[in-house]
């Protein structure tokens, strides 16, 4: 009888998830955003081929990695920001539409529903990475020849997705919080770019003053570890060529000074965030249609 | 002045329920509906009737008291106690970009339906007239379609508690007609209870077996249409359709006992009685032998919006 109930809950959230990635994909966010990939992925590399072709500026050497560009050269603003794009509306545009109310009148635990809608936004965000992965290779291969060190991909999509999941969690419990859709979407900004921003200055700072505190307030902030976890991953795994590629797109540094330590900040963020909105989201009232 | 008793056995309960939104109180509520009632649920615009329904749905916390829902609380111990509860919303907001069975779907899927899903979803839209549009996206549906679906999505799977947020609205007649009888049936047998809110005055008396008038969110009565009617109105109302009424026959109507005034518009005739005495019999009696036509005798049809009126009036509202 416990196990049907089992069955019932997943089948449930199964439900949820697949409502929600429907709903995300009706409001075309999610498809605009597949178009801005394919743009951001595919120009960039016709444009740096034709630039530099037989100009010496990129090693022949480094053409093999060549799509470590397109991969690292996303995360830190745009991927980031499509994580906070899919989930600031995850749970408000919900309550801005009333539809809420009609999904949790029915007998089904607010857990699930919640579950669903975390799940069901990540795994289109997921769809995205993968897609990034996958057309950074392709424009690589296409306008730089074949592409090496091509088998840590899969632990570098993990790696990017659990690094994007700061972000996203943030947005998603902004969202919950605030209920409005406009305004989930730029304190979720606001937040990713003054962490960017501050980041940059604080850095400067630091390296100036030499005054570790600057320092140290800068590993701790959002985006520090969500940028450099990929990078803590894949340095080890490629050859030394691939830090003039890094360089290029920006991504050559990391902040926090080790891997443990940006996993254990991107995991603070993302369960204080998910617990915030959960608990929230099991106190407070559902609200009607707004806006 | 309010009856906060029930008939069966208990289904929804309050139990000195306030629900305090700071700007606004509504309570505290006492209630309690048995199993087999349809209530109609009455009361002005902002008198608390939808914050009464989604508190039974544990979509809201009570500020005080409790609400239990098949003597479960809402709230703590939700899925069971909407076990076999269903809600349709005033003005349902159903995403656009679903199809009635799209919806339909998930709903089973919420409700972990065990059976054929498929007709299941085709048995509730031919019940509310919408097998035609099943595969139609919710936005392309008209406003009195959309109200039907929300109908048809509270009655898929086995529910045994309907709660109705103004379920008739934006219906034509035939559809309310049809609404109407598809309620009546979910009632037969005793198995099921309707709660619904309405501002259709007529609705609620010939549908409910019991009704509720609420205001800034106290229940002010409580009982059956004629109950509440005898209560709140000190007076009753006859109409007469008759022919070739004299003036002599209507000067008799006039001194007949406890008739206070008597309104002639053409054919019609209304009479209004001192309290609530069934004159009829005595007053077809006499019509008839004037050598009249009768055509109808018959109680008016708007009292429950007069005692409605009446009933908010004696509480201070004036509209």
């Amino acid at each position: 009888m416990e196990s049907i109930d089992k069955m019932t809950r997943v089948d449930i959230i199964i439900s949820f998830i697949r409502y929600e990635m429907k709903r995300a994909i009706a409001k075309r966010k999610v498809l605009a955003l597949l178009a801005f990939t394919i743009l951001l992925d595919t120009f960039p590399y016709y444009a740096l081929s034709t630039a530099t072709n037989g100009t010496g500026f990129i090693p022949l050497a480094a053409y093999p990695y060549i799509w470590v560009a397109g991969v690292f050269g996303l995360q830190p603003l745009f991927l980031n920001f499509t994580a906070i794009l899919i989930a600031a509306g995850a749970m408000s545009e919900e309550y801005e539409q009333g539809t809420a109310e009609l999904l949790l009148s029915k007998p089904v635990r607010r857990n699930d529903y919640f579950a669903g809608k975390f799940l069901g936004g990540f795994i289109l965000f997921l769809i995205i990475l993968a897609f990034n992965i996958l057309l950074s290779v392709g424009s690589a291969f296409t306008f730089f020849g074949p592409q090496a060190s091509l088998e840590i991909l899969p632990g570098l999509f993990i790696v990017q997705a659990f690094s994007s999941l700061i972000f996203y969690s943030l947005a998603f419990m902004l969202g919950e919080l605030v209920r409005r859709s406009s305004l989930a979407y730029i304190f979720s900004s606001a937040v990713f770019f003054a962490s960017f921003i501050i980041s940059g200055y604080l850095g400067l700072i630091f390296s100036l003053t030499g005054k570790e505190f600057y320092g140290t307030v800068q590993i701790y902030l959002p985006t520090s570890p969500a940028n450099s976890l990929p990078v803590q991953y894949a340095s080890p795994l490629l050859p030394q060529t691939v830090g003039i590629v890094l360089r290029f797109v920006g991504a050559d540094n990391t902040i926090v000074p080790t891997i443990e330590l940006s996993v254990a900040i991107l995991l603070a963020y993302t369960l204080v965030a998910i617990g915030v909105a959960a608990g929230y989201f099991w106190y407070a009232d559902i609200s009607r249609r707004m806006g | 002045m309010s009856n906060p008793s029930s008939q069966g056995p208990s289904v929804l309960q309050f139990q000195n329920t306030v629900k305090d939104y700071g700007s606004k109180k509504i309570g505290p509520v006492d209630l309690n509906i048995g199993k087999g009632e349809i209530v109609g649920f009455l009361g002005p615009n902002g008198s608390g009737k939808t914050t009464c329904m989604r508190l039974m749905l544990g979509l809201i916390r009570p500020s005080s008291g409790n609400v239990r829902v098949n003597g479960y609380d809402p709230i703590s111990k939700h899925v069971e106690a909407l076990n076999h509860v269903a809600y349709s919303p005033e003005l349902p907001n159903i995403q656009t970009f679903l199809t009635p069975t799209e919806l339909l779907t998930l709903v089973l899927h919420e409700l972990g339906f065990q059976g054929d899903k498929q007709d299941e979803i085709r048995r509730v839209l031919e019940l509310v007239g919408l097998i035609e549009y099943r595969d139609t996206k919710v936005g392309k549906l008209s406003k009195g379609m959309v109200q039907r679906l929300s109908v048809a999505q509270a009655l898929i799977g086995s529910p045994e508690l309907l709660i109705l947020d103004e379920p008739m609205l934006g219906l034509d007649p035939a559809g309310s007609a049809h609404f109407r009888e598809i309620f009546r049936e979910f009632v037969m047998g005793g198995k099921g209870t309707v709660f619904m809110s309405s501002h259709m005055m007529n609705e609620v008396e010939s549908l409910c077996t019991s009704v509720l008038i609420i205001h800034s969110g106290r229940i002010l009565f409580r009982g059956s249409s004629s109950e509440v009617i005898r209560k709140v109105l000190d007076y009753s109302v006859v109409t007469v359709e008759a022919q070739g009424l004299q003036q002599e026959t209507i000067n008799s109507i006039k001194e007949m006992p406890n008739v206070s005034q008597v309104t002639i518009n053409n054919q019609t005739i209304e009479i209004i009685i001192k309290g609530h005495d069934d004159i009829r019999p005595a007053l077809s009696d006499l019509i008839v032998k004037s050598g009249a036509k009768l055509y109808t005798i018959k109680t008016a049809d708007n009292m429950m919006e007069r005692a409605y009126i009446e009933a908010l009036k004696k509480n201070g509202v004036d509209r």
